[in-house]
């Protein structure tokens, strides 16, 4: 067995860190996977994202997590990606035998680096330290605020939720530091969406999963999101207006199943689609 | 003669007085006014009352439109759900807080005003509603022109001011007859402008300054203007009166209240 913790301060990039070695993996058969993403709840975003684009990585809730850890056998391998929300020395899983990565700014490694001490959090805890995105790390007396939302069953006009977006990485519902989330479209597509403060843009990846064109989807989507003052009502309240009416997606679906008839269209697989 | 031409004032006091002070410095003769003074910001009585007693000849604009005949316009006038959402907002409380007076007002307004060869109208000759982007294709926007019989066709609506010159147009009809065949006519058109006048009370050029322009009837010039104002108390307003708080974060970031619709070619059907 080999259990890899990844830590890191919120758009570092530890998920991606994960993902490329998810995608390079051996065959699951071989050499099962497993992904862990502890105390972040069972909609969490990261889970979500490495579920639908890693179908064969076992994505694991903390309810399942003993059970199978200790179960394991040998050419297992596991990743647990650690939130910036929890605290790196109580994990429970620093007592198992395992890897710590902090996938952490190069300004932080460099620090160490020049100065020769161990100064951050990082440096206390990880084993080896990561080169990542170049984010701002919190502050340690200055945490901010973590703010989840199901969506699930949500499907949004896509102007709508490109005016909701733009607006909040751009502070209006205060300042956001983090931002990711898995957003249904009434082409009957899911697309996950990144920002993280201090990078240039929004990122859009389509994950590319089967249309879903018949009624409300029933896969997980969500939004969270990392930040301070955040007016979590306000924008509660601006995300219900940028989703579809039954009767409005009603018509897009029908629209849309049509349009792949005519131009035949391959989908993904195609069991959600008349 | 110099001419200052003013447009979508949408409620923002603070703005049309800056630029108001901006044009008495112009030392120009004649102001203009193309419509949208309500709709979106905090001061919409204010603003109709200021520019009535300054008696500025002023077109109706759509959102003027809209408080006198009611909210009818179809859903193209915006470019998303959440768009229409914060409009029907805007709308809703603009028509719970206009006076009758101002209401009888806003009726009274022409959509097109002429002064010689000039025409000032909100969105377009056609409607209130029609975007005259500086894209729009040249015959389409010649006949625009064409159609009010003007050379310098002054618009508002789009909130982004430019000026357009249709130059060398050449016009050919061809006409099929019985017993003399084909024949074609050529007409040269002479030179036409689109002036677009910007906005006053909701920019949306990336910054919070008011725009509008200035016409030189002699030499044809113009001169686009940027003001500087006071929009944090607009913003201060927008949030005290009960209008959407993202109002005045979007007004703060020179956005608009709600982005131009996605066919702005597109002519409401009412």
């Amino acid at each position: 067995m080999n259990i890899t913790l990844v830590a890191g301060p919120p758009g570092s990039g530890k998920t991606t860190w994960i993902s490329q070695f998810l995608s390079h993996s051996e065959r699951p058969s071989e050499r099962p996977l497993f992904y862990l993403c502890p105390a972040a709840g069972k909609e969490a975003i990261d889970r979500l994202r490495i579920g639908y684009r890693f179908p064969k990585v076992k994505v694991i809730d903390d309810a399942q997590a003993a059970e199978v850890l200790l179960n394991l056998f040998d050419p297992a391998q596991v990743y647990v990606e650690v939130g910036f929300h929890l605290d790196l020395a109580s994990l429970p899983f620093n007592s198992l035998p395992c890897r710590k990565v902090a996938v952490v700014p190069s300004e932080v490694v460099q620090a160490s680096e020049r100065t020769n001490q161990q100064w951050s959090k990082w440096h206390d805890w990880a084993d080896e330290l990561v080169v990542g995105n170049t984010v701002h790390p919190p502050e340690a007396n200055y945490l901010p605020e973590l703010w989840r939302v199901s969506l699930t069953g949500q499907v949004f006009d896509p102007p709508s939720l490109d005016t909701v977006l733009t607006e909040m990485t751009g502070g209006a519902y205060g300042r956001v530091i983090r931002l990711k989330g898995v957003f249904e479209m009434p082409d009957g597509q899911a697309w996950y969406i990144d920002f993280a403060e201090g990078l240039p843009g929004i990122e859009y990846t389509e994950l590319k999963l089967p249309l879903s064109l018949k009624g409300r989807p029933t896969r997980m989507g969500g939004l969270e999101m990392v930040g301070y003052s955040l007016q979590q009502p306000t924008m509660a309240e601006t995300l219900q207006a940028a989703c579809l009416s039954d009767e409005l997606l009603v018509q897009y679906q029908r629209q849309y199943r049509q349009h792949y008839k005519t131009t035949n269209t391959v989908n993904n697989t195609q069991e959600n689609v008349a | 003669m110099k001419l200052a031409v003013i447009s979508c004032i949408h409620g923002n006091a603070e703005a049309l007085d800056a630029v108001l002070s901006d044009i008495d410095k112009q030392k120009v003769e004649e102001i203009y006014c193309l419509g949208d003074l309500v709709g979106y910001g905090p001061y919409p009585n204010e603003v109709v009352e200021k520019v009535r007693s300054l008696e500025i000849p002023s077109c109706q604009g759509c959102w003027d439109e809209d408080i006198v005949d009611g909210l009818n316009a179809c859903e193209c006038s915006y470019p998303s759900q959440l768009a229409e959402h914060r409009g029907r907002i805007a709308h809703e409380w603009t028509d719970r807080e206009i006076y009758p007076k101002v209401r009888a007002y806003l009726a009274t307004l022409p959509l097109t005003l002429k002064k010689e060869n000039l025409c000032f109208v909100h969105g377009s000759p056609n409607s209130q509603h029609e975007y005259l982007l500086p894209s729009m294709d040249g015959f389409a926007a010649l006949e625009r022109v064409l159609s009010v019989d003007a050379d310098v066709l002054f618009c508002g609506h789009t909130h982004v001011p430019y000026e357009r010159k249709l130059e060398n147009a050449t016009l050919s009809v061809k006409v099929g007859a019985v017993e003399s065949g084909e024949f074609s006519q050529q007409f040269r058109v002479p030179l036409k402008r689109i002036i677009n006048a910007g906005s006053v009370g909701e920019p949306r050029h990336g910054r919070p300054n008011a725009t509008y322009v200035v016409y030189d009837t002699d030499t044809a010039k113009v001169t686009l203007r940027e003001v500087e104002y006071n929009y944090q108390k607009t913003c201060q307003a927008i949030i005290d009166k009960g209008l959407p708080s993202i109002f005045a974060w979007r007004l703060a970031q020179g956005m608009e209240f709600a982005e131009r619709a996605d066919d702005p070619t597109h002519v409401c059907e009412r």
